[in-house]
């Protein structure tokens, strides 16, 4: 039971936000401050832990699911993370039929313009965090121009880079 | 031309780049976006709709985005690969980083090689605007094109006006504005 109440509180809160820590104020009014499943302290590392590894920021409901109620917790965490991406599927059946009008398809292109400068908008606050010398930026640079201008494949570019930074640090 | 991957092709491409790029969902989008236009699975109209629909769908964007994109690809079935192969790894990565930062402070060797890889995310981030832009560019319409991305950006970043809200308001001057 406490199971499914953990996937239904998390699933609450998955389901009301839009995006990453979006989420975290009804968790914590409901984890740590109504039902005391667990401790600001403990809500904090998983933060930080869902930072430090690959994949969304979203992933820290996984860590809050493990800290209320163990491994078994941390799968209700992870479906309650899952089960609102099904959502897109509907939304993306209605407008797939609709694809070819000729509104539709400036729709979509003012859409794709708009996403790129939103891109350009959410890599500023990122570099900022990214960017704290001269190897970052050349890192930065070196990817943007194969990412950009070649067809190397994506995981050699993000292994070349981390390798980069791993040789800053040694020299 | 756009070719139809297989579901092992669709569950390893998402596998590997889901779970080797830091940064969060929008470096993740990118570089996924990249990889799909590079082996001609999605083409940049579909992309353009799976993101601006994850956009706008409760929950952590980029896996909306990650469901919706296989679905085009490979249906429900590649739906559920995806997200499976996207968030598996990574959970079990985050529920043992949980349990090391309990434990320690912070590994110096960890930290350069993750600060790389942040520098990387950003990078594809200004690649994929760019492989964006391009898609509908021309000689003709490069100055509108370029005034579009500039309004965007200039809305959410002097204006705090929300990501949503300015996919919306360039859907609705789509409706209007249909030759650009």
């Amino acid at each position: 039971m406490k199971l499914l109440f953990v996937y239904l509180l998390l699933l609450k809160a998955t389901l009301t936000s839009f995006s990453g820590l979006a989420s975290l104020p009804v968790i914590r009014a409901d984890f740590v401050e109504h039902y005391r499943l667990l401790t600001d302290n403990q809500l904090n590392t998983a933060i930080a832990a869902s930072r430090l590894g690959p994949g969304p920021i979203g992933l820290y409901v996984v860590g809050v699911g493990y800290y209320a109620a163990g491994l078994p917790g941390a799968c209700a965490g992870w479906l309650a993370m899952v089960t609102p991406a099904f959502l897109i599927i509907p939304m993306l059946r209605f407008i797939g039929k609709r694809a070819e009008h000729p509104r539709v398809k400036s729709v979509i292109r003012l859409m794709l313009l708009a996403s790129s400068g939103l891109l350009l908008y959410s890599a500023v606050p990122l570099a900022r965090g990214a960017v704290t010398g001269p190897v970052s930026l050349a890192i930065l640079t070196a990817s943007f121009l194969a990412m950009a201008f070649t067809k190397i494949d994506s995981l050699w570019i993000i292994v070349g880079s981390a390798l980069a930074g791993l040789l800053a640090v040694a020299i | 031309m756009v070719t139809v991957p297989t579901l092992k092709q669709l569950g390893l491409t998402y596998f590997r780049i889901g779970n080797t790029t830091f940064g969060g969902g929008v470096p993740t989008i990118a570089v996924l976006a990249r990889e799909f236009d590079r082996r001609g699975w999605l083409a940049p109209e579909q992309f353009t709709v799976a993101y601006g629909l994850a956009r706008i769908t409760p929950g952590t964007n980029m896996l909306a985005f990650c469901a919706g994109a296989a679905w085009l690809m490979r249906g429900l079935a590649g739906a559920v690969v995806a997200l499976a192969a996207v968030t598996i790894p990574s959970a079990i990565l985050v529920v043992w980083l949980t349990r090391i930062c309990e434990a320690s402070g912070g590994n110096r060797w960890a930290h350069a090689a993750i600060a790389g890889t942040l520098a990387a995310a950003v990078g594809s981030m200004l690649a994929a605007a760019l492989a964006l832009a391009r898609v509908h560019l021309t000689n003709r319409n490069w100055l509108s094109t370029a005034l579009v991305i500039a309004i965007a950006f200039a809305l959410a970043q002097f204006f705090n006006l929300s990501p949503i809200s300015i996919l919306g308001l360039a859907g609705v001057a789509g409706l209007f504005w249909t030759r650009l």
